[in-house]
């Protein structure tokens, strides 16, 4: 069809709600390998959500871009001259050719290599070999640019949406998205060091999803990372001190978290003692400033844990990574890792940042080797007759969590290690994928609970 | 503007040793170099970290798809992000990790084989030489998995009595997105 929908998929909005079970913790596995689904959930919520695309620092002048994805859909993100950060298809208007070849550089437009359509840093299209003689000064080119996205940012991340009819990203983001990006800047404004990690994981994107929120793994999937003496599993697992805040449209943050009194405690320090205190604790996270209360809330300043920005964007190592799941199909996912430091740190903090991420994460990371591993195998294991007609267990903690509603309505739990997290995301995407637009997903998508969940 | 993969073709030694001599040193590289292969292939990590200087240097950056003109983006830089930007004791780790019988994703332990070609002498010092060469790392996974990583690399052998220890090895990779599940096997 013209507007790019696949034709015909059989899912109604019954079965597609029927996908996963909140009363139960049950989810279909067919969602792990059912190509139908895959197809359904890159129109209905990569095209439909905002998806992040880069932080400002990544993209420093006119002409600097880099490339992205919408789901499936190949996007150039360049800075133009006025300034602006714009998110173009990587699709010739003519015949469908890749404009952009390279993961990133400069240009100061770029060039169809097929025909030789030439698009401005806007998208507009500005040359036209033949466009005289052959086309007979009859193309418009005013209606041949390149396809936009929307972009809008916070705090200087960049996210795009392909739906007009998607609420603004501050809106989209909410108090638990917003908590999240201010996780990244609770030390000050930060800059993307430079070098994505990327590497491909033969799995479905929603078991890298909902991994995060996954405190019970951690224990068992990394004990050789413990044993090896790289981290020390007790010093960041807490799993009794643990907090889930629920958010609308999907976002959540899972972990551990700082208790009450102690953030207290914090609270009544200055930035100085505060720092002071940080670097008496050798390991462990670094006190947060006064100014990450005003960016993360009063509840989200004591989470040490993984805020997801629904659908795919994680918040890891205190916020000083990111990391992109891109979907490949039902069983692949592109990881990107991006990672940022404070602009104001001083170089051995940076320094130990960077070293942070570079060992804990990516595919050579002692933690994420494992994880790979066991997503990979979970969507292989799952996806036989037999095995996918098993349902995927996800009730530890149903029915003993009590969210509580703060003083800015935040929603959120505390107790021990639960899937509240994970229950809420796979909440999340059966409304987002029984929703035929934003306005029915708006009418009937449910708001972050309260009470026992 | 020369980029790291840019190999300087007239590199000449800071003393050009005779022929007999070259030949010689290049055969000694050479068996060094096949005898780290065969011991990580064989899974002799121990004996493997007996290999190296306690300096060391093990290091493999980013590399990224970039047209002609953006070639001084094709890699990050010491300092930036990287896929390996390890010292000893993170190897020390890697390899306590690998012997732990926890590391699931080499457990099934992955069949390795590590070959080393187009080995050349850059740079020849009285205690150091500067050795490049081409890399293929096959790695072969569970029933159905088999990853290839090719690329160049530039160790650093310094002289330790009759043996060499290698001080620094960079591995600059052809892949940019890795297309592995992960890269939990020693370059």
């Amino acid at each position: 069809m013209a507007d790019g929908t696949q034709v015909a998929h059989a899912w109604t909005k019954a079965e597609i709600l029927s996908l996963f079970d909140p009363a139960t913790g049950k989810l279909d596995r067919r969602v792990l390998s059912d190509e139908g689904i895959y197809q359904l959930e890159l129109e209905r919520i990569f095209a439909r959500g905002w998806n992040f695309m880069c932080h400002e620092s990544q993209l420093k002048g006119p002409g600097d871009y880099l490339i992205s994805y919408i789901g499936e859909d190949q996007v150039i993100v360049v800075r133009d001259e006025e300034g602006g950060i714009n998110v173009l298809l990587n699709t010739c208007r003519h015949r469908g050719n890749a404009l952009c070849r390279a993961e990133q550089g400069r240009a100061k437009s770029f060039v169809c290599s097929y025909h030789g359509w030439n698009y401005a840093l806007d998208g507009r299209l500005i040359g036209v070999p033949g466009q005289k003689t052959y086309y007979h000064d009859e193309l418009d080119r005013s209606r041949l640019g390149l396809a936009r996205a929307r972009v809008e940012n916070y705090l200087g991340f960049y996210f795009a949406t392909l739906a007009d009819d998607a609420p603004p990203l501050y809106d989209y983001l909410g108090d638990v998205g917003r908590t999240g990006l201010g996780m990244v800047c609770a030390h000050g404004d930060v800059e993307v060091v430079a070098g994505v990690q990327k590497n491909i994981v033969d799995c479905n994107w929603k078991i890298a999803v909902d991994n995060l929120f996954d405190w019970y793994h951690v224990p068992y999937s990394h004990v050789s990372a413990h044993t090896a003496g790289f981290f020390d599993i007790a010093a960041i697992l807490h799993p009794k001190n643990q907090m889930v805040m629920l958010g609308e449209w999907g976002h959540a943050i899972g972990g551990p978290a700082i208790p009450r009194e102690m953030q207290a405690q914090i609270d009544a320090m200055s930035d100085e003692q505060r720092e002071a205190a940080s670097r008496a604790i050798e390991n462990s996270p670094r006190l947060r400033p006064r100014q990450a209360t005003e960016l993360m809330g009063p509840i989200g300043v004591r989470s040490q844990g993984h805020p997801n920005i629904f659908p795919n964007l994680w918040i890891t190592l205190d916020g000083a990574q990111l990391c992109l799941r891109l979907p490949r199909g039902p069983s692949a996912t592109e990881l990107w890792w991006f990672t940022v430091v404070p602009k104001a740190a001083p170089p051995a903090l940076k320094r130990r940042l960077v070293s942070m991420a570079t060992h804990f994460f990516g595919p050579a990371g002692l933690l994420e080797q494992d994880d790979g591993e066991n997503w990979s195998q979970s969507t292989r294991a799952a996806r036989g007759v037999a095995s996918r007609s098993l349902g995927q267990h996800l009730s530890m903690g149903l029915g003993h969590g009590e969210v509580v509603v703060g003083a800015n309505d935040e929603r959120f739990v505390e107790g021990l290690v639960s899937e509240h997290g994970q229950r809420w995301l796979y909440r999340a995407w059966t409304e987002w994928m029984a929703a035929h637009d934003w306005a029915d997903l708006e009418a009937n998508h449910s708001p972050p609970p309260a009470g026992v969940i | 503007m020369t980029t790291l993969e840019t190999t300087r073709p007239d590199a000449t030694s800071r003393r050009t040793p005779a022929l007999s001599e070259r030949a010689l040193l290049q055969y000694e590289v050479e068996q060094f170099l096949y005898e780290e292969a065969a011991l990580l292939d064989a899974r002799r990590y121990r004996d493997w970290l007996g290999l190296l200087a306690d300096d060391i240097h093990y290091w493999m950056p980013i590399r990224r798809t970039v047209t002609l003109s953006d070639l001084d983006l094709e890699f990050t830089r010491p300092g930036e992000m990287a896929f390996f930007d390890d010292d000893r004791e993170m190897l020390e780790m890697r390899v306590r990790k690998l012997e732990a019988g926890s590391a699931w994703s080499e457990d099934p332990p992955s069949r390795s084989r590590h070959f080393v070609s187009n080995v050349r002498l850059l740079e020849i010092d009285r205690d150091e030489v500067t050795v490049e060469a081409c890399f293929q790392l096959c790695r072969s996974r569970l029933n159905s998995e088999a990853s290839t990583w090719v690329g160049r690399r530039i160790d650093v052998l310094r002289r330790d009595g009759e043996a060499f220890r290698l001080a620094r090895r960079q591995l600059f990779l052809d892949q940019t997105i890795i297309l592995s599940t992960n890269m939990s096997t020693i370059f």
